[in-house]
């Protein structure tokens, strides 16, 4: 025998005072000794946020100085909110960013469905050689750089070989230059967007999809449900989840119109309805060198996306019990 | 007549064929159980029976009706499955109301039968809550509700109650017992489970690698098995399989050891033939080394389940189990030896095809 003293019954609520717990130290090492293989993995994925993403941020002070290259971040006076009046105050600034406001707005209308639309409609195939090709070709377009789909673009609605006017000509209409066109700008863009992305987009609702249990569908087979009753009760339904995460993502990322499609897309012509904040960043940054007035209005933009990531989480945190954090 | 009826019932993916032409009458008001085991087929003739299953061959009659072209849901059927299949984004009104909703039926007739439908599964206070919020039990009482609103002509089980722990799947049972009982309703139940089956079942089927090895009640099947197979597969623990030879008109011998078999006309001047003999762990008397024309065995293990304990022993070199009372036994037990049986208690099958030789049924 030990020595020790058996607790009695009516000992046995404190048994747990006599036991020593580890401490908040103790405990964390034992989880690192057991864990360390997992923030292994995690390691070179911390290192990239700090060096691609936190480390940049300490260049954003330049949007409340006088910047100058030679003096260098630390070096270069304060001067307030003068780059971000100044901005308030560029009409070319506005204009960009009611562009983007409206570009992202129809973007998000016409092309957030989209994918939604594919994964249903390729979810209903049943023929899988069928399923198969139709899903490579709308596929395809992602890996396609946006430099040759600009160009597949310009050639597309070119007034003198592209079969857009081609066609238009069968109906004798008259040929139009669409890129030069400022109403005709916001269509080609974001219907580029659509084709482009929908496809790839897809795969996310296309794997929400696969695990929907296929019990769900054969109860409702049984129960009398058609295809398409199927479709509105069961698969939408058992998806939402997924799409109010991919919305609220999307949501952050609504003032990040795809540049490099913006810059080879767009001319002078078209500004009046093309150029757009991060368009308009470049122009301003890098090629006039105006490095704090265009790191301003970078802010800007991310101060409203995190606005409205924030305030798209709340929301669907408190009506759809889905929620990113 | 809301019966059912399968006749020569085949299911073939390709060439391969999983279901060769089963049998089956249900008859109206009937608790069919279909048990074996895994990969038997019977979950799959029970899709067949849904309208889930394209059916390969033979007819399906529900109500008189051929069905094998017809929809699942204009065959009248409501089943139940195994992981419950409760739609996540509805609560338990909603989900107990689908099939009407889907069938368009008006909303103060779905409202009073979902109220009633709540009311004889206890589901009356959680009907707001969505099946995240609810016990494996209560998900289950969903499931069998969305079944019962629908008044369907045949209810089909398919493995209901595999998901739930041991407690309360006794629970579940005698409540799905109660309900048929109450409700009425033509029941075709799948399951491993041969407890399950000899518990819910008027009559139970028991199938093999796609075949139907014996159908009847289940004491019938308990006292009477068709063949080595069911004799196996039935009761818990299951039937003690020794195989012998016969060296008399009733007399068999096996491992140097003899024993006294029925009388039975197929053995009359068999000597030398091969049988397999069936016993009954609860049929045996354990034996200490005091009693006479014992079987001897060689005791393993004893596990004590209380009021009875089960005696693992090895005969001819393979495990053999006896089920016996403890109360007063308990000294008995410590010094087993061997074992006695009444011979009409033992059941003998053919050792080749391990099929029960006729002229043996033991009354219930």
């Amino acid at each position: 025998m030990s020595g020790k003293k058996i607790p009695t019954v009516g000992e046995t609520a404190n048994i747990g005072a006599h036991v020593s717990q580890p401490s908040k130290l103790e405990r964390f090492g034992d989880h690192m000794r057991r864990e360390w293989q997992l923030y292994v993995m995690l390691l070179p994925l911390v290192i990239w946020l700090f060096v691609f993403l936190y480390k940049p941020m300490y260049g954003l002070q330049i949007a409340f100085k006088d910047y100058s290259i030679f003096r260098g971040v630390a070096g270069s006076p304060w001067v307030g909110f003068e780059h971000f009046e100044r901005l308030f105050s560029n009409e070319q600034f506005l204009r960009a960013l009611k562009n983007t406001v409206v570009i992202s707005f129809y973007s998000l209308l016409f092309g957030f469905p989209m994918p939604i639309i594919l994964a249903l409609m390729f979810n209903e195939i049943l023929n899988k050689t069928f399923k198969k090709t139709s899903q490579t070709l709308v596929y395809l377009p992602h890996f396609i750089s946006s430099v040759i789909i600009a160009g597949i673009v310009i050639t597309a609605f070119s007034p003198s070989a592209g079969i857009v006017n081609t066609v238009m000509g069968w109906f004798g209409l008259e040929p139009i230059y669409f890129l030069t066109k400022p109403e005709w700008f916001r269509p080609i863009f974001i219907g580029t967007g659509i084709w482009q992305e929908s496809g790839f987009q897809s795969i996310v609702y296309l794997a929400a999809i696969a695990g929907v249990s296929p019990t769900l569908y054969e109860s409702a087979v049984v129960d009398g449900a058609s295809r398409w009753q199927m479709m509105w009760k069961i698969t939408i339904p058992s998806i939402l989840p997924t799409i109010i995460i991919m919305l609220i993502i999307r949501i952050g990322n609504i003032l990040e119109v795809s540049f490099e499609m913006v810059i080879l897309l767009y001319q002078p012509a078209t500004y009046e309805t093309a150029d757009v904040v991060n368009s308009y960043i470049f122009r301003q940054g890098i090629q006039a060198g105006q490095y704090d007035f265009a790191a301003a209005a970078g802010l800007f933009n991310a101060v409203i996306a995190f606005a409205l990531v924030m305030t798209a989480n709340t929301i669907s945190k408190r009506y759809s019990r889905t929620s990113l954090w | 007549m809301s019966g059912v009826s399968l006749e020569g019932i085949v299911k073939a993916y390709g060439a391969v064929q999983v279901v060769h032409g089963v049998d089956l009458e249900v008859q109206e008001k009937e608790f069919v159980v279909l048990v074996g085991p895994s990969g038997c087929g019977k979950s799959t003739t029970l899709r067949m029976i849904a309208g889930l299953e394209e059916i390969s061959g033979g007819d399906l009659t529900i109500d008189g009706r051929v069905m094998n072209r017809v929809a699942p849901k204009d065959r009248d059927v409501a089943m139940v499955f195994q992981n419950y299949a409760l739609y996540p984004h509805l609560n338990v009104a909603e989900n107990i109301a689908f099939g009407l909703r889907i069938r368009k039926t008006p909303k103060d007739q779905i409202d009073s039968q979902v109220k009633e439908v709540a009311g004889i599964l206890g589901l009356t206070d959680y009907l707001e809550r969505r099946p995240a919020d609810l016990s494996g039990g209560q998900r289950q009482r969903v499931a069998m509700g969305r079944a019962i609103v629908r008044n369907p002509k045949v209810f089909l089980f398919d493995e209901p109650l595999s998901n739930l722990d041991a407690k309360l799947r006794t629970q579940m049972r005698a409540e799905i017992k109660r309900l048929h009982k109450r409700l009425g309703v033509t029941s075709i139940y799948v399951t491993h489970d041969q407890v399950e089956a000899m518990t819910l079942a008027d009559r139970i089927v028991v199938m093999n690698d796609g075949r139907i090895e014996q159908i009847g009640t289940p004491m019938d099947l308990f006292l009477n098995p068709a063949n080595t197979f069911v004799a196996a597969f039935l009761g818990a623990p299951p039937m003690n399989l020794v195989n012998a030879t016969m060296i008399g008109d009733n007399l068999a011998e096996f491992n140097g050891q003899t024993i006294e078999l029925p009388d039975l006309a197929d053995l009359k001047g068999s000597v030398g033939r091969a049988v397999t003999l069936g016993i009954r762990p609860e049929f045996v008397e354990v034996a200490d080394a005091s009693v006479a024309n014992q079987v001897k065995i060689d005791v393993d293990l004893i596990e004590t389940l209380g009021s009875e304990a089960l005696v693992h022993a090895s005969l001819s070199d393979k495990p053999f189990v006896i089920r016996t009372e403890t109360l007063g036994k308990l000294d008995l037990l410590d010094n087993v030896t061997g074992f006695t049986i009444n011979p009409k208690l033992i059941r003998v099958f053919d050792a080749e095809t391990g099929v029960a030789l006729p002229g043996q049924v033991h009354e219930q």
